[in-house]
C-alpha cells in the first residue's frame, strides 16, 4: 500500500517535452531490484523542466530531441542517468538505504519523503521489532525513537504499557497516543475484569508491521486534531508485492526468566530480628518478657511457633525460600509464516503466527494466534482497491493485581519457616482442611493451584479502500474500516482459596463479555503537482468514527463440586449485570505542502473535529498548524561541501487536542444502579459542565536535520516547547455537595526537550558496522491546576505540585536513624519567613511536613543499537535505557522494609538495624508492630535509572548456494536475548515498574511486589523459499 | 472524457454517501446508557421512590451503617478490649489514637455520608411528585428525614466535640446542608460547620417528625420505631433523659416488638438465619450475597473452617482482659471464637449477615437507665428491663439495679457493635488509655475538604 500510495502523490503529469530538432520517442520500463515495476518514477530529459512518470506497470514514453541523459528518479530509491541512445530501456533502480531518502507515512494516504518532510516524525520500520519477544507492538518501540518514553510496567503477560510521547501532556485524560492501525483508531484501552489494566494492542501480531511512524510535533499530529496531543503512530501493515512469491517462515523457542530476585532473611535471621523486636516493643511498654501477654511470648508462639506449624523450635534453621516457589522458568515458542506477492494487477499478503509464551511467575500464560490477508487490486486505469482483514485470538491465563494476596510476588512476604506443605495435611500451607490462617497472609500458591481467570479475546481488524484518480494529480479514496474487540472473561475459586476469595465457600465464578465495535471511515482527495520549482501537495477530507462497547457479567456461588465450573452449575447466581457506552468523532481536515526549488517548504493544515464528549457549548474544535523548512545543502554555498551532503532547517507550530476525556463526563446524570435489598434505586451520580471541551497543547518545534560524508552519518536535532491548557481537571469541590469533584477545563502543563538522532554507518565493506541512537530529554512541568490536591499512587504518594512534573512523590523527607535511641527521624521541612525550609530532625512524625521528593519522570530516555555483519553473520546489540527518575517502593518496603512493623518477611538490609546507643546506621530499631521509620518518607524513594541490554541477537545466514538443491532461498539461524543485563543502583526487582494496582497518569514509578521483566532467551531459525 | 464520466457516475455519489452518512450531526448526539440526565431523573413519583432506594443503598455502603460507622466507634482508642493487626493505615491510626488529617475512613465517611444526604435531599425536594396517597407522601418524607437525621447524628458524634466537652453552642459540628445539589456550584455550596447545637437540634426535630410520618410497620425500611428509637440515643447523648426515656417507652410499648428469645439467633442472619431479620432489629441493613457489605465482618470477622459462610480480615483480636466484664455463666461470654491463637467476637463473622443499627435491647437499657436518672418508672421497673436482658443471657436475675449496674449491662450486651467510643463519651469514661476528651478521638475533618472549603475550621489536633 505504501509503495502505490506514493506513487499516486507524486505528479502525473503527461508534458511533451517541445524540444527543436529532431526528436524520438523513447520508452522503457523502470523496475526494482526483484523487477517488481516502480510506479510514479519521475523521468526527466536532462536539463529540460518537465518529464513523465511510469504508469503501473512502470512503463513510460517520453520524447527526447537528440541524444540526451535521462534522470530517472523514484521515491525510495537511488536516481539513475542513461544515455537516451537507444529506443526502449529496462531501468533497474536500486533501493536507497539511506535513511535521508525513505518514503513516511503522514496520515490519510499521505507521504512524504524524509527529506522534505517539516514536521517531527519517527519512523520504526517492522524490521527493527521483528521477532522480538514482546507480545505488543507498543512495548517493541522502546528505545526505538528519540522523544518515545515506554514502560513496560511489569513481568506480566500482556498487561498494559506506558507510552509517552514527548513527556505526559495530561493529568486526568488519558497521556496515551493515538493509534491508527491502516488509516483506522483503533481500541487500545483495556477491557480487564481482573488484576492490572491489560493492552488491546497485543492482539495485533508486530511482524506484520511494515513500519510504524510517530508523529510527534503539532504540524504532523494536527490532521489528527483533537486527539493527537498526544503523539499520533501511524501503523501500517505489509502490502504485496509484484513478483516472485515469497513465503518465509520463523520458528524461535526458548525459555523466560525472571530478571531478579531479592535478597530476603531466612528463618535464622528472622528469628533473631523479630525476637529481638519483640523485646524492644516490651521495653518500650514495660512488660517482662516472659510474661504471658508480652510481646516476646507472643512472637515465639504467635508467629515463630504458630506460622511454622509448631516447627520453629526444633529446627530454627530451616528456611523455605517463598520467593522459588513463585518464580519459575517459562517456555516461549512462536513461529511465524509470510506470504508475500502478486502480479502487476493483484498483490497480496498473507501472514500466520502462533506464539505460547508461559511467564516467569506462576500462574500466568498467554497464547496467541493471528492471520492476516491483505489484498490490492487494480480495477482498471483510474480505479484501485483493496482489503485487509486481520483475525487474532489471544487466551491469556491471568495474575491478580499486585495490591492483591494473592499476587504470587506477595510471598516474599510470608515466613521463611513456614514450610510450603502443611505436615498436618500434606497439602500446600493454608489450604483446607489445614489451619487456614497459616500462613501469616494468604498463600499465594493456593489461588494458582485451585482458581483462575483465564482472557480470551477475538479482534477483526479490516479496512477497505477505494481509490480512483480523478485527474491527473488528483485522487479520491474512501475507506472503510472496522475494529471489532470481543472478549470472554472466565474465572472460578475453589473453596480452598477462601481466605482471599471470601465469596468462594463454595467456590465462586463469573463469566465476563465486552463487545467493542469500532467503526471508521476516511474520505478525502489528494492533489499533487509539480509546476517547474513549485511542488504542491494537498489533502482535503472528512473521517468519521463511531465506538460502541457492551459489556456483560454474571457472577455465580455455591457450585455442587469444584467438578463444576460454570455458571449453569451456581445454585445462587450472585451478581450480574449488563452496560454499554458509546463515543463518536466528527471531522473535516485539510494539509497543503508547497515546496520551492527544492530548496524551501511550507506546509499548513487543519482540523475540525466534533465529539460526543463534548458539551453543548463547545461542540467543535479548530487545529490548525504551519511548519517550514529550509534545504540549505541545496543552496550554492552548502552544494559543494565536501563534509556537509544534506543541511534541513525547520519549524513547526501547531495546536493540537486531547479529546480522550471519557465518554459522557459533561453530563448532569443519575444512575440507576443504586438497589438497595432487591429494590431498585437510582442516584445522582454526576455533576456535568456544558462547557467541557477537550484538552490543548500548543506546540512549537525547531529542528535539523543533517547528513555528512555522503550521508554515511544521518542525524536530526529538535528542540519543542509543548504548552497545554484546558487541562480536563476531577476539579475537588467539597463533598457537602454529595459530589468529590466536578470535570472542569482548567488547568495548564508543559513539556520541554530536546532529541538527538545519530546514524551512522561506521564500516561499510566486508565487515559492516552501523550505529543507531537517540537521545531525548524531556522536562515536563504543572505550571496550574488552581489549587487543586491532586493525588494518587502508593499511600497518595504521587501527586500534581505546581511547578513541577506531573506525579512526583510528594511526601516527608526522611532524617536517618538517631544514634542515641534508635528513632527513625524526619526532618521537618516547616517553611520559614524567607521561603526556605526548616531542617531540624524530629522523630516525631507529624511534626514533618511533606515536599517534593522525587520524580517518576525520567529526565533522559535513550536507546543505542549497534548491527555488525561480517559474511554471513549478523550481530545486533541493542541498549535502552531511562536516566533521572525516582521509584517508590513504600508499597512493599512499608512492610518488608519496615523494622518489623508487621509479621512480614523482612530485606537483607534489615540486619543492619540499630542496635545500641551510638550506632550509624540507616536501619530505625526494630520494635515489634510499632512504627518506627515505616511511615511514608523519602526513605522509599529510591533511584529508578537503568541501562538495560534489551536486545542482542546473533545469527548465521548459511550460504544460499548450500541451499539451492533444498529449494530454499534463504536460511538464517539465530539466538537472541532479551533483557540479558541491566545496570542499576535499584534495590529492589526491576527499576522498569509501574505497578498495576495503582496505576493512573498521576500514579507512575510505585512497584508494588510487582512481576520484574522477563530475562528471555531464544533460538530460532528463519527460512525463505 | 471518458474519466469526468467516470467521476460523475461513481465517485462524486460515493463521496457524497460518505459525507452523508456521517455529516448528520444528530450522530453526535448519544447519551449513556446506564444514566440519564438529571433533569429528567426526578420526573414522578417513582422517580421519587426510586431516589429514596438511592438514600438506603447510600446509607448501606461500608463507610456508613455498612458498618465503618461501627468500627470506628469500636476501634478508636479502644486498647482496652481489642488487639488491632489489621494493615490498613486509616485504622490503625484510629486504633492508636493517631489519626492524621488524611485518615481514609474519616475522608470514606465524610463523602459518603454527605453524598447520601444529597440523595435524601433530592427526595425531600420533591415531596410534591408524591401524589398516589398522602400515606406514601408521610412515609417517603419520614424515611428520608429518618436517613437523614441519623446521618447527622453520627457525623456529629464522631466529627465533633462531644455533649459536655465545652460550649455545644459554640462548639463547631458539621456542616448542614438540607437542599440538593444542583449545576453549578455557587458560593452557598461552601458552608461552614453550623454548631453542634444546631447539628443536635436539626437531628430532634427531623426524628420528631420522621416519627409522627412513619407507619408502624414497613417492610425492611424505616419505621415509626426505629425513628423513635433513633430519637432515644439522641436524647441519651444529649442528657435528655425523660425524652430519651419516652421515646424508648414508646418503642418497648407500641411496636409489640419482643426481645428475641436466644441471643445466638440474633447473629448469623444469613448462615444460621436464611437471610431473616430478627425481629428485635429495630432498624438494620440488609446484606445480601448481591449487595451491600458487612463491614463490621470484614474487620472484626475471620474465616473459621468449621463454620462455612465465614469471613473477615481477622484485623480485631479480643483480649483477654475484656473476659473479665462477663459473669460466670453468662451466655455472652462464650460466644467468641479462638482461631490461629487468638480470639474473636462470634457476632461479626457471617459475611453476609445484616448490619444492627438499633435493636430492642438497647432501647429496654436505655429506658431503664433514664428511669433511674430521672428517678421514674415509666413503662417498666428498672430491675425488670435488666433482668429480662440478663435473662437471655443466662444469667439470674437481680433483687435491684443501681446505674452501674445498667450501664455495665449495656457493655456486655452491646460489645462489639458500636457502642464503645459514644457510650465512653457521654459517660466520660477513658478511653484506653486516653481521657473522654481528648481530641485524638475525634475524626479530623478530611484534609481534602479542608483544602477545598475554606469555609471549614478544623478539629483540634490535625
Amino acid at each position: 500500500m505504501l509503495k502505490k500510495l506514493c506513487g499516486t502523490i507524486l505528479p502525473l503529469l503527461l508534458f511533451v517535452s517541445m524540444g527543436v530538432g529532431q526528436t524520438k520517442s523513447v520508452s522503457g520500463k523502470v523496475t526494482d531490484e526483484n523487477g517488481a515495476p516502480i510506479v510514479g518514477a519521475t523521468i526527466v530529459v536532462k536539463g529540460a523542466k518537465t518529464g513523465v512518470n511510469s504508469d503501473a506497470q512502470g512503463t513510460f514514453t517520453i520524447s527526447v530531441a537528440g541524444n540526451k541523459f535521462l534522470e530517472v528518479t523514484a521515491v525510495g530509491f537511488e536516481s539513475k542517468q542513461i544515455s537516451s541512445n537507444s529506443s526502449s530501456f529496462s531501468i533497474v533502480l536500486k533501493a536507497d538505504v539511506k535513511a535521508l531518502s525513505e518514503v513516511l507515512v503522514t496520515g490519510f494516504g499521505g507521504s512524504q519523503i524524509k527529506r522534505d518532510v517539516t514536521g517531527n516524525i519517527a519512523r520504526v520500520k517492522g524490521k527493527d521489532i521483528e521477532y522480538m519477544p514482546t507480545p505488543s507492538l507498543d512495548a517493541a518501540l522502546q528505545g526505538k525513537a528519540a522523544g518515545v518514553y515506554v514502560n513496560s510496567q511489569s513481568g506480566k503477560l500482556g498487561q498494559a504499557v506506558t507510552v509517552r510521547i514527548r513527556g505526559n501532556s495530561s493529568i486526568s485524560a488519558s497521556s496515551q497516543p493515538l493509534y491508527v492501525l491502516d488509516g483506522v483508531p483503533i481500541t487500545t484501552n483495556s477491557q480487564s475484569n481482573y488484576g492490572g489494566a491489560m493492552n488491546p494492542l497485543s492482539d495485533i501480531n508486530p511482524n506484520d508491521i511494515e513500519s510504524m511512524e510517530v508523529l510527534k510535533d503539532a504540524s504532523a499530529g494536527a490532521i489528527y486534531g483533537s486527539r493527537a496531543a498526544n503523539g499520533v503512530i501511524l501503523i501500517t501493515t505489509k502490502r504485496g508485492k509484484a513478483g516472485k512469491t515469497s513465503v518465509t517462515f520463523n520458528m524461535q523457542s526458548g525459555y523466560s526468566e525472571a530478571t531478579k530476585r531479592l535478597h530476603m532473611l531466612n528463618s535464622q535471621e528472622y528469628g533473631e530480628l523479630v525476637l529481638e523486636a519483640a523485646g524492644n516493643s516490651d521495653a518500650i511498654e514495660g512488660i517482662p518478657v516472659d510474661e504471658p501477654y508480652s510481646y516476646t511470648t507472643y512472637a515465639k508462639e504467635g508467629i515463630l511457633g504458630y506460622y511454622s506449624y509448631g516447627q520453629w523450635a526444633n529446627n530454627p534453621t530451616k528456611t523455605y525460600n517463598w520467593q522459588d516457589k513463585v518464580f519459575q522458568k517459562g517456555p516461549y515458542k512462536q513461529a511465524d509464516l509470510q506470504i508475500r506477492g502478486g502480479n502487476e494487477n493483484t498483490k497480496f499478503y498473507s501472514s500466520f503466527q502462533h506464539l505460547d509464551q508461559t511467564g516467569t511467575i506462576i500462574g500466568n500464560n498467554l497464547i496467541r494466534s493471528t492471520g492476516r490477508l491483505n489484498v490490492d487490486q487494480k480495477a482498471n486505469d483510474w480505479l484501485d482497491l483493496g482489503v485487509s482483514l486481520s483475525l487474532s485470538r489471544t487466551f491469556t491465563v491471568r495474575l491478580p493485581d499486585d495490591n492483591a494476596f494473592s499476587n504470587p510476588l506477595q510471598a516474599v512476604a510470608l515466613s521463611p519457616f513456614t514450610p510450603f506443605l502443611d505436615p498436618n495435611t500434606g497439602l500446600d500451607a493454608g489450604a483446607p482442611p489445614g489451619d487456614v490462617g497459616i500462613p501469616v497472609y494468604y498463600n499465594p500458591v493456593l489461588t494458582v493451584k485451585y482458581g483462575k481467570f483465564t482472557q480470551d479475546v477475538y479482534r477483526t481488524l479490516g479496512n477497505s479502500y477505494l481509490r480512483a484518480k480523478i485527474l491527473p494529480g488528483l485522487t479520491f479514496q474512501t475507506e472503510y474500516g472496522i475494529d471489532y474487540l470481543s472478549q470472554n472473561e472466565e474465572s472460578y475459586f475453589q473453596s480452598q482459596t477462601v481466605r482471599n476469595q471470601s465469596t468462594a465457600v463454595r467456590g465462586v465464578g463469573s463469566n465476563n463479555g465486552a463487545f467493542i465495535t469500532n467503526y471508521n471511515t476516511n474520505s478525502y482527495f489528494n492533489y499533487a503537482k509539480l509546476f517547474g520549482k513549485h511542488n504542491v501537495t494537498a489533502t482535503m477530507g472528512m473521517q468519521y468514527q463511531q465506538s460502541q462497547a457492551k459489556y456483560n457479567y454474571i457472577e455465580g456461588t455455591d457450585f455442587p463440586s469444584d467438578s463444576y465450573q460454570k455458571i449453569a452449575s451456581a445454585a445462587t447466581k450472585s451478581a450480574g449485570s449488563s452496560s454499554q457506552t458509546d463515543f463518536r468523532f466528527l471531522s473535516y481536515f485539510l494539509r497543503s505542502n508547497y515546496t520551492f526549488n527544492k530548496k524551501y517548504i511550507f506546509s499548513a493544515s487543519g482540523r475540525i473535529d466534533e465529539s460526543s464528549r463534548f458539551g453543548k457549548n463547545s461542540r467543535a474544535g479548530f487545529f490548525p498548524a504551519v511548519s517550514g523548512g529550509w534545504i540549505l545543502s541545496n543552496e550554492n554555498f552548502l552544494e559543494k561541501n565536501r563534509y556537509i551532503s544534506f543541511l534541513k532547517l525547520r519549524g513547526s507550530y501547531g495546536i493540537v487536542g486531547n479529546a480522550e476525556i471519557g465518554n459522557f463526563p459533561q453530563l448532569d446524570l443519575f444512575s440507576g444502579d443504586a438497589g438497595y435489598a432487591g429494590v431498585g434505586g437510582q442516584r445522582p451520580s454526576q455533576l456535568g459542565n456544558d462547557d467541557l471541551h477537550w484538552e490543548t497543547t500548543a506546540q512549537m518545534d525547531f529542528g535539523f536535520d543533517f547528513g555528512l560524508l555522503n550521508n554515511r552519518i544521518t542525524g536530526e536535532i529538535d528542540y519543542y516547547n509543548k504548552k497545554t491548557n484546558g487541562l480536563l481537571l476531577n476539579v475537588n469541590i467539597p463533598a457537602t455537595t454529595g459530589f468529590n469533584s466536578q470535570v472542569r477545563n482548567v488547568g495548564n502543563l508543559e513539556n520541554k526537550g530536546f532529541e538527538l538522532v545519530l546514524n551512522s554507518q561506521n564500516l561499510v565493506g566486508a565487515f559492516k558496522w552501523s550505529t543507531n541512537m537517540n537521545i531525548a530529554l524531556n522536562k515536563g512541568k504543572v505550571t496550574n491546576i488552581q489549587g487543586q490536591i491532586i493525588e494518587g499512587g502508593v499511600d497518595k504518594m504521587n501527586r500534581v505540585v505546581e511547578g513541577y512534573p506531573v506525579g512526583v512523590f510528594y511526601t516527608v523527607e526522611f532524617a536517618g536513624v538517631d544514634p542515641q535511641n534508635g528513632d527513625a527521624q524526619f526532618y521537618t521541612n516547616t517553611k520559614k519567613p524567607d521561603g526556605s525550609l526548616e531542617k531540624t530532625k524530629t522523630s516525631n512524625y507529624s511534626e514533618a511536613s511533606r515536599i517534593v521528593s522525587g520524580d517518576p519522570n525520567p529526565d533522559y530516555v535513550f536507546g543505542f543499537t549497534n548491527n555488525f555483519s561480517y559474511k554471513g553473520f549478523d550481530l545486533s546489540v541493542f541498549f535502552n535505557g531511562v536516566l533521572g527518575n525516582q521509584v517508590n517502593i513504600y508499597g512493599m518496603g512499608r512492610y518488608s522494609s519496615a523494622s518489623m512493623r508487621y509479621e512480614d518477611n523482612q530485606t537483607y538490609d534489615q540486619l543492619n538495624r540499630w542496635r545500641k546507643p551510638g550506632d550509624i546506621t540507616n536501619i530505625p530499631q526494630v520494635r515489634l508492630y510499632y512504627t518506627n521509620g515505616a511511615q511514608n518518607s523519602s526513605r522509599y524513594i529510591v533511584n529508578g535509572s537503568y541501562i538495560r541490554l534489551r536486545t542482542v541477537s546473533l545469527g548465521y545466514t548459511i550460504n544460499p548456494k548450500l541451499l539451492t538443491r533444498l529449494k530454499i532461498e534463504k536460511m538464517r539461524v539465530y539466538a537472541s536475548a532479551q533483557n540479558l543485563l541491566t545496570f542499576t543502583k535499584y534495590p529492589y526487582w526491576d527499576p522498569e515498574v509501574n505497578s498495576d494496582g495503582f496505576d493512573s497518569n498521576i500514579s507512575k514509578g510505585n512497584d508494588f511486589y510487582t512481576p520484574p521483566q522477563p530475562r528471555t532467551i531464544l533460538f530460532g531459525v528463519n527460512l525463505s523459499f | 472524457m471518458k474519466i469526468y464520466k467516470s467521476i460523475s457516475n461513481h465517485i462524486l455519489p460515493l463521496f457524497i454517501a460518505a459525507i452523508g452518512f456521517a455529516s448528520c450531526e444528530k450522530q453526535l448526539d448519544i447519551f449513556p446508557t446506564q444514566s440519564i440526565a438529571a433533569e429528567k431523573a426526578m420526573t414522578d413519583e417513582n422517580a421519587v421512590s426510586s431516589t429514596l432506594i438511592g438514600c438506603y443503598d447510600g446509607i448501606q455502603t461500608s463507610s456508613l451503617y455498612g458498618g465503618d460507622i461501627m468500627v470506628l466507634n469500636e476501634i478508636i482508642g479502644n486498647s482496652t478490649n481489642i488487639r488491632f493487626t489489621g494493615t490498613f493505615a486509616g485504622l490503625d491510626q484510629a486504633y492508636r489514637g493517631e489519626m492524621t488529617s488524611n485518615n481514609s475512613f474519616a475522608e470514606a465517611t465524610w463523602g459518603s455520608a454527605y453524598n447520601t444526604i444529597n440523595r435524601c435531599n433530592h427526595v425531600l425536594a420533591n415531596l410534591e411528585k408524591v401524589t398516589s396517597s398522602p400515606e406514601n407522601k408521610s412515609r417517603v418524607e419520614g424515611e428520608a428525614l429518618f436517613l437523614r437525621a441519623s446521618i447527622y447524628f453520627e457525623l456529629v458524634r464522631l466529627y465533633a466535640k462531644a455533649i459536655g466537652d465545652g460550649d455545644a453552642n459554640s462548639n463547631p459540628g458539621v456542616p448542614l446542608v438540607l437542599k440538593p445539589t444542583s449545576n453549578p456550584i455557587t458560593e452557598a455550596d461552601y458552608p461552614s460547620r453550623s454548631s453542634v447545637k444546631q447539628v443536635y437540634d436539626q437531628v430532634v426535630a427531623d426524628l420528631s417528625r420522621a416519627e409522627q410520618l412513619l407507619p408502624e410497620s414497613n417492610s425492611r425500611y424505616a419505621t415509626k420505631w426505629a425513628a423513635a428509637a433513633q430519637s432515644a440515643k439522641v436524647y441519651l447523648t444529649l442528657g435528655m433523659y425523660a425524652d430519651a426515656r419516652d421515646a424508648a417507652d414508646r418503642v418497648i410499648e407500641g411496636s409489640g416488638i419482643e426481645l428475641n428469645q436466644s441471643f445466638e439467633n440474633l447473629w448469623f442472619t444469613y448462615i444460621y438465619g436464611g437471610g431473616q431479620t430478627p425481629a428485635e432489629y429495630i432498624f438494620s441493613i440488609k446484606v445480601t450475597t448481591q449487595d451491600g457489605t458487612n463491614s463490621l465482618n470484614t474487620y472484626f470477622g475471620r474465616t473459621i473452617s468449621d463454620i462455612p459462610g465465614t469471613a473477615g480480615r481477622s484485623d480485631c483480636k479480643v483480649k483477654d482482659a475484656h473476659m473479665d466484664i462477663y459473669e460466670v455463666g453468662d451466655l455472652r461470654s462464650t460466644f467468641f471464637v479462638e482461631s490461629g491463637g487468638a480470639r474473636y467476637t462470634k457476632k461479626h463473622l457471617d459475611q453476609y449477615g445484616d448490619v444492627p443499627v438499633i435493636r430492642l435491647a438497647e432501647l429496654y437499657l436505655i429506658r431503664a437507665e433514664a428511669n433511674i436518672r430521672e428517678s421514674s418508672m415509666v413503662g417498666a421497673d428498672p430491675v425488670d428491663d435488666i433482668n429480662a436482658i440478663r435473662a437471655r443471657a443466662g444469667l439470674a436475675p437481680l433483687a435491684e439495679v443501681t446505674l452501674d449496674d445498667v450501664l455495665h449491662e449495656k457493655m456486655v450486651e452491646l460489645a462489639f457493635e458500636g457502642n464503645y467510643l459514644p457510650e465512653a463519651k457521654r459517660l466520660q469514661r477513658t478511653v484506653g488509655v486516653t481521657p473522654w476528651n481528648s481530641p485524638t478521638l475525634i475524626l479530623p475533618i478530611p484534609q481534602r475538604e479542608m483544602d477545598v472549603n475554606k469555609n471549614l475550621t478544623q478539629n483540634q489536633g490535625y
